[in-house]
């Protein structure tokens, strides 16, 4: 049978793998005691789970995760500007320059005002 | 490069200033009114300039016009913006007087990012603007999240959130509309929408108008304005009850005026529907209201009705009256907010009760409302009154006479809810009669606001010819 | 043997709806947000995709950049509004302790 579309392929082969690992996972499986204390347990062997997993994290870290979205944004529009720096030449510079110099007095003025302090 | 800068100066002037706020406050942070005073004196020092720089002209490729259409919003943004930072600094320096510096830096972005908008002929610096414009203003309703009086709720985060919610969803449907326009028509600049009259390109700026109807809060897209005006700080509301409508009605006209008059059977209709249910929605939403700001909140829905009208008319006149009206609205409704500001910063609240009897009490503050509160209900010989009657005649003029009659019959119920609240500050007693304190800087932007409003209202012919320069950069002929 | 581009498109418009659909169905604030950036990676989906479409209808190899250079733009739109909007929750968090929209109802006539 020659499957036409690589579509149905894909979906065929995506479908087979993962029914396949269910499948296979229901025949070899360990065959535990339901009364067993260990098995409603996160690992059934090994560490034993400490605390929750919905930990609530310290908003802190959003600011830090705040910083590195501005950074990321910033080299988003750095590297465009890179691969073409010798044809936009003088002008394209002085843009950048004052782009990343705006961001760079709005990062001053946040650390200034200490968000950055780990307190 | 810098063949063209120059056309920018204003523009950088006003960034200028908000990097000059910041780094004063990263370095020599001070606590009373300087901060606030500076950004005045400054920004009043650009508005000066805008008379005396000369920067027609357009950049590269048409993305940026400079012309008497920009200039006017320029000057309009900018008075807006001096009024704002007036009216905000006595209660910046008494509630928050340790985080000024940002307020007016936010505020100042966002004016920076209005002042661009109006002369921005492409769509990447049209969006990228009105996201300027924008953001602040999310940050900044939310500002006074500790702010008000004791026994009620703390109303800012919410209304804060609520303004975002709506504008960022309206940027969702802005942009993927915009990526149907660009994808369709094949180029990003404005004038391109009727390259390709496709389906898809007529679906696109569908989108792209209800995300503009969400920021200029027309019916449908109102549901924030009411909360919004309600629990942001007041001071801030009556910036943004003011500028972004001018701004977002300024995009309108580029979009649709300039960019789309060729199809205006297919956006016509829709632009007389939501100027319509505005109007109607508006003006019967304002009646049973018992806050002052939900009221203005709900009759700020029913202004914009009137300002789409003229829009809908499509004339280089009725372009005009949408800018002397709109420029109208924006001295009436600072000063009305600043003065319920006064009324309420002693014992906070907004309720209609807490303005009763003011005029006993402070006589100055009390007429100033009532002129106001005239100029929005459209009395003569107020402000007002000419922008209302040239907005009515110019989309007569159209053919629009169903919308007139029923914006006059509208305009009529307008009148009883404005004059309600006007009686309440003459007949009704309050419970206190001493005078009603007020900041000089609070006092001085109310001054300015009523010699606006009286002043256009015994001679509005400066401002109209103005307008109407102004319209013929976005619609030639008469 | 390539992906036609308006099967991008179709992609896009089914992310888009479901974005819509999320942000009009779910209460949870940060949800909310999510089905936003949705929308938002939906419009960049299909500006690509629409450059795509003319970079490779257009001979001589001409790429159409307007399509990329809006989506970097529309990127900065959507992680500025991840930053106001987080920030804006954790305002609201820390006065009511909820992030339910159901909760959010203090303003109203």
């Amino acid at each position: 049978m020659v499957i036409e579309s690589p579509l149905l392929a894909f979906l065929i082969v995506a479908f087979a793998v993962a029914g396949s690992m269910l499948v296979g996972a229901k025949l070899l499986r360990v065959r535990a005691k339901h009364s067993s204390p260990l098995k409603p347990t996160t690992y059934e062997c090994g560490e034993s789970p400490a605390g929750p997993a919905w930990v609530r994290f310290h908003a802190r870290y959003y600011v830090v995760a705040l910083f590195f979205v501005v950074f990321d944004i910033e080299a988003a529009f750095l590297f465009p500007w890179a691969l073409v720096v010798r044809e936009a030449g003088t002008a394209g510079l002085v843009a950048v320059f004052s782009f990343v110099a705006v961001l760079m007095v709005g990062w001053l003025w946040a650390v200034k005002k200490g968000a950055l302090r780990w307190q | 490069m810098s063949a063209w800068l120059h056309l920018f100066t204003l523009e950088l002037a006003v960034v200028a200033i908000a990097l000059l706020v910041l780094l004063w406050d990263a370095f020599a942070p001070a606590a009373g009114r300087a901060v606030g005073w500076t950004t005045a004196l400054l920004l009043g020092g650009v508005f000066a300039a805008s008379f005396f720089v000369d920067g027609r002209g357009t950049v590269p490729h048409g993305v940026f016009v400079r012309d008497e259409w920009v200039v006017f919003h320029e000057r309009l943004f900018l008075a807006a913006g001096i009024l704002g930072v007036l009216g905000s600094i006595d209660w910046l320096a008494t509630r928050t007087p340790k985080r000024q510096a940002e307020y007016y830096a936010l505020l100042l972005f966002s004016l920076a990012g209005m002042m661009l908008l109006a002369g921005a002929r492409d769509w990447i610096l049209l969006v990228t603007c009105f996201e300027l414009m924008s953001m602040p203003l999310y940050v900044l309703c939310a500002y006074g999240k500790q702010d008000g009086p004791a026994s009620e709720p703390k109303l800012a985060a919410e209304a804060g959130l609520k303004l975002f919610i709506t504008g960022a969803a309206s940027s969702g449907l802005t942009l993927f509309g915009l990526a149907l326009v660009v994808g369709m028509t094949g180029t990003t600049h404005v004038g391109g929408i009727g390259a390709n009259p496709a389906p898809l390109t007529i679906v696109g700026m569908l989108f792209v108008l209800a995300g503009f109807g969400f920021k200029v809060g027309a019916v449908p897209f109102h549901m924030w304005v009411p909360d919004t005006y309600q629990g942001a700080p007041t001071p801030f509301v009556a910036f943004l009850s003011v500028a972004p409508k001018a701004a977002g009605l300024a995009t309108l006209a580029i979009v649709l005026l300039g960019g789309w008059s060729a199809d205006s059977s297919v956006w016509l209709p829709v632009l007389l529907v939501l100027a319509g249910a505005s109007m109607v929605v508006g003006n019967l939403f304002a009646l049973p209201q018992t806050d002052a700001r939900r009221l203005l909140g709900f009759s700020g829905v029913a202004q914009i009705g009137y300002a789409l009208l003229a829009l809908g008319a499509m004339s280089r006149g009725g372009l005009a009256m949408t800018l002397f009206f709109v420029a109208t609205y924006v001295f009436t409704n600072l000063g009305v907010f600043f003065v319920l500001h006064a009324a309420a910063e002693e014992g906070g609240g907004h309720s209609l009760a807490r303005i009763a009897g003011l005029s006993r009490r402070s006589p100055w503050l009390g007429g100033a409302l009532l002129v106001f509160l005239l100029s929005l209900a459209g009395i003569p010989f107020v402000a007002g009154f000419w922008a209302k009657l040239f907005v009515f005649m110019e989309a007569w003029n159209a053919g629009l006479v169903g919308l007139v009659v029923l914006g006059v019959a509208l305009a009529v119920i307008g009148l009883y809810y404005y004059l309600t609240v006007a009686r309440s500050t003459y007949m009704a007693d309050g419970d206190r009669t001493t005078p009603v304190p007020t900041g000089f800087a609070l006092r001085a932007a109310i001054l300015v606001c009523l010699i606006f409003v009286v002043g256009l209202g015994l001679w509005p012919r400066p401002l109209v010819e103005a307008a109407d320069r102004a319209a013929a950069g976005i619609v030639s002929g008469r | 043997m390539t992906v036609p581009s308006s099967h991008l498109l179709i992609l896009a418009a089914i992310l888009f709806s479901i974005g819509v659909a999320g942000f009009f169905l779910r209460r949870n604030v940060i949800v909310v947000l999510m089905c936003i950036e949705l929308m938002l990676n939906a419009a960049n989906l299909s500006f690509l995709a629409a450059s795509r479409m003319h970079s490779l209808d257009t001979p001589g190899g001409r790429i159409d950049l307007q399509g990329p250079i809006f989506a970097i733009f529309v990127i900065v739109v959507a992680a500025v509004e991840a930053a106001v909007g987080l920030a804006l929750v954790i305002a609201l968090y820390r006065r009511k302790q909820t992030v339910s929209l159901d909760d959010v109802v203090d303003l109203k006539d």
